[in-house]
């Protein structure tokens, strides 16, 4: 497929590491050889612009981020006080109020997006992201159940990976029999979260007044309440996340097709599946336990990235930059539009993602990737 | 789990539908009974069957006749209107996962009196034709949805759709009310879907429409059975389908509408009551819609009760029971082996 003479790649200089080993880089790649060892890796001529272009259209977003609020800032203020100069009262403001909330913006949106594009690629569906098959909501009412403290005191994130697991295992297992594709597998999900979400309705009903409208915000996603921890442990999951991911990125690329397909190619279907839905079910509840089900983003990251990548590889590193930024700014609006009034992220990503998905559902089927 | 339809069917089938209905009617009165008996607060059983047998208890007395009472006569009233909807809707869209509140016409009706109230109205009365209006455009949403590039041949992507839709409309409400404080107050507690506390004018007010949505389900009858065939087979018959859809639809908005604007939005009723009628009534849209007359407030009654128990002497959104009793029938449809296209 990449070496489609009707690309009109005949006549490509050939890159001089190539050349020795006297095997061409297939158009469209680079070749980047590693001098010791003799290792190898090809990287696709498009994804490196296209992740370059993302990367820095978050740079420009991050320093938006933190020079827009209540007070403005001037950008060259911001990225004195970002490297600890400037005068004091700058300095708090970027370090301890606007970077900490922009880290967990960043985290939690590209944790989002990379769980979105792994449990896109797992079903063959681009409507199944975590939010929409319940696990959300299923973190969400364990992890509401730590927080407004049903006589469990056991930390926000551990209590969101238990309850994103029951309802991973809910969705799936109550979808067996009509296989983790089409609609069906979906609409399981849908029963499941609605479930989940009658029970947080429920939790929040149980508690006294005040401490439900401090749960509140969280519950419809929000970078407000932050528990302390949660967002050290997304990054070190995001982190050992994307390391994973992009171990599995071979295995992702095949999986999109069909199971025969697939294994006749070389990957353990099975036990890959299983590696892949942990993945996305343990990064979306740590990005739960940071900012609530703001679960959107799962879908629209990975939906830009694919617009912006070509279809030859699972684009896992685009969909997190673009979750990251879809995430940034979409609280930056919620921060400063309605200024006194801070409208949660949650309910921004939700007016944007759904006449998206809207969108999504009415288009005539391209394809399922 | 997958033959949950079938069992019920089957048992059901022990007996004659006439037989069925009589016990089910004497249920909802044991029902009603109960609901009258049983409260969140002090006033218990005895106390009430006291007040029954002539005893001078003005707490109770105002507990039962002004509080109760009119909550159950709501909750009757809801659950018709929302079973009988949820029928209709599953009849005209030939799709056993049509329910109003899961397409998107609770959200609908909740977003226009969100967006009523907003923009300067308070009167209570005003609520119920702008709910109905709600209903109406998110009704007409779904559907044009649904009959959009063939989303509509396909009964769980339509409900898909109304996911997305009442999700959108959802989270524009809430950020309605973020912005305007005094509307929150005004809604805050409706917009959960409940049946506590609301006075039984808000049910006087609905009712001519609920009347108007009646005589047209009456005489609309025979034209949506003979719809059950098919369009061709209902032209042929003498029946125009498209001036019957459009009929149903404005019958389900006229009837959601209701029902949310007394109770608020209270999803999954018109999924699970429609799924039991069935399974009573066998495949006959006329005789469903009879048996959806009591199992309606049935679930309705019996779900309103449990709230009031379960978290005493606080209570319990309506709606968080029927998802919890309707998300498993959702679950159990889907997981059927061939989705009954109705």
């Amino acid at each position: 497929m990449a070496n489609n003479p009707s690309l009109g790649g005949v006549a490509t200089p050939l890159n001089e590491a190539a050349q020795e080993d006297g095997v061409p880089p297939p158009n469209g790649y680079w070749l980047v050889a590693w001098p010791l060892g003799g290792y190898s890796v090809l990287l696709e001529k498009r994804a490196v612009v296209v992740n370059a272009g993302l990367l820095i259209a978050l740079l420009v977003a991050c320093l938006l981020y933190l020079s827009l609020g209540s007070v403005p800032l001037a950008p060259s203020a911001v990225i004195a006080a970002v490297i600890g100069k400037g005068d004091m009262m700058t300095a708090f403001m970027v370090q301890e109020l606007r970077l900490p909330r922009l880290v967990a913006a960043c985290f939690t949106g590209a944790a989002f997006a990379l769980a979105g594009v792994l449990m896109q690629t797992l079903a063959r569906n681009r409507l199944a992201t975590p939010g929409i098959i319940g696990i959300d909501n299923g973190a969400t009412a364990f992890a509401v159940a730590s927080i407004v403290g049903m006589g469990v005191s056991i930390a926000p994130p551990a209590m969101a990976l238990a309850g994103a697991t029951t309802a991973a295992v809910l969705t799936f297992g109550l979808a067996a029999g009509s296989g983790t594709q089409g609609y069906r597998f979906i609409v399981a999900g849908i029963g499941v979260g609605a479930v989940f979400g009658a029970i947080t309705q429920l939790l929040l009903a149980r508690v006294a007044i005040d401490t439900a409208n401090a749960a509140y915000p969280w519950t419809v996603g929000s970078l407000n309440a932050r528990p302390g921890g949660a967002v050290q442990l997304l990054g070190i999951g995001l982190a050992l996340g994307l390391i994973a991911a992009l171990a599995l990125a071979r295995s992702l690329t095949l999986l999109r097709f069909k199971d025969a397909t697939a294994s006749g190619l070389g990957v353990s279907v099975k036990a890959r599946r299983l590696q892949v839905l942990m993945l996305s079910v343990i990064l979306t509840a740590f990005a739960v336990a940071v900012a609530g089900p703001v679960g959107m983003v799962a879908l629209i990251g990975p939906e830009i990235a694919r617009s912006l990548s070509s279809a030859r590889h699972v684009p896992i590193v685009a969909s997190l930059l673009s979750g990251a930024l879809v995430m940034l700014l979409a609280d930056l609006a919620g921060r400063t539009l309605f200024a006194p009034i801070e409208i949660p992220v949650g309910i921004v990503t939700a007016v944007v993602g759904g006449p998206w998905l809207l969108w999504i559902l009415m288009r005539p089927q391209r394809s399922h990737s | 789990m997958t033959s949950l339809a079938n069992v019920v069917g089957s048992a059901t089938r022990r007996y004659p539908p006439r037989i069925w209905m009589l016990i089910l009617l004497t249920a909802l009165v044991a029902v009603s009974v109960v609901s009258l008996l049983i409260g969140a607060g002090e006033v218990g059983p005895q106390r009430v069957l006291g007040l029954l047998q002539g005893s001078q208890d003005s707490d109770a007395h105002f507990v039962v006749w002004e509080l109760r009472a009119p909550r159950t006569l709501i909750g009757i009233v809801v659950g018709i209107a929302l079973g009988v909807a949820g029928a209709l809707l599953q009849a005209v869209s030939r799709n056993p996962l049509a329910e109003p509140g899961l397409l998107g016409v609770s959200a609908g009706a909740a977003f226009a009196v969100a967006l009523a109230l907003v923009l300067g109205a308070s009167a209570a009365t005003l609520r119920i034709s702008v709910a109905q209006l709600g209903a109406l455009m998110g009704c007409v949403c779904v559907l044009s949805v649904a009959r959009f590039r063939g989303v509509g041949n396909d009964p769980v992507r339509l409900v898909l759709a109304g996911a997305a839709f009442s999700g959108l409309l959802g989270s524009l409400s809430s950020l309605i009310l973020l912005y305007d404080q005094r509307a929150a107050d005004e809604i805050r507690f409706w917009v959960i879907g409940s049946l506590a506390g609301r006075r039984l004018d808000d049910l006087l007010a609905v009712l001519p429409s609920l009347l108007v949505a009646g005589i047209v389900i009456v005489v609309m009858a025979r034209p949506l059975a003979a719809l059950a065939l098919g369009e061709r087979a209902a032209s042929g018959l003498g029946h125009r389908p498209g001036l019957i859809r459009w009929m149903a639809v404005g019958c389900v908005a006229l009837l959601v509408g209701a029902a949310t604007a007394i109770a608020g939005p209270i999803a999954f009723v018109g999924l699970v009551v429609p799924f039991v009628a069935r399974a009573f009534a066998g495949p006959d849209i006329r005789r469903t819609l009879w048996f959806c007359l009591p199992i309606g407030p049935l679930i309705v009654l019996t779900a309103d009760i449990i709230s009031r128990v379960v978290v005493a002497p606080s209570e319990l959104p309506l709606g968080v029971l029927t998802a919890l009793c309707g998300a498993p029938v959702l679950i159990a449809v889907v997981r059927a082996k061939r989705l009954p296209m109705l």
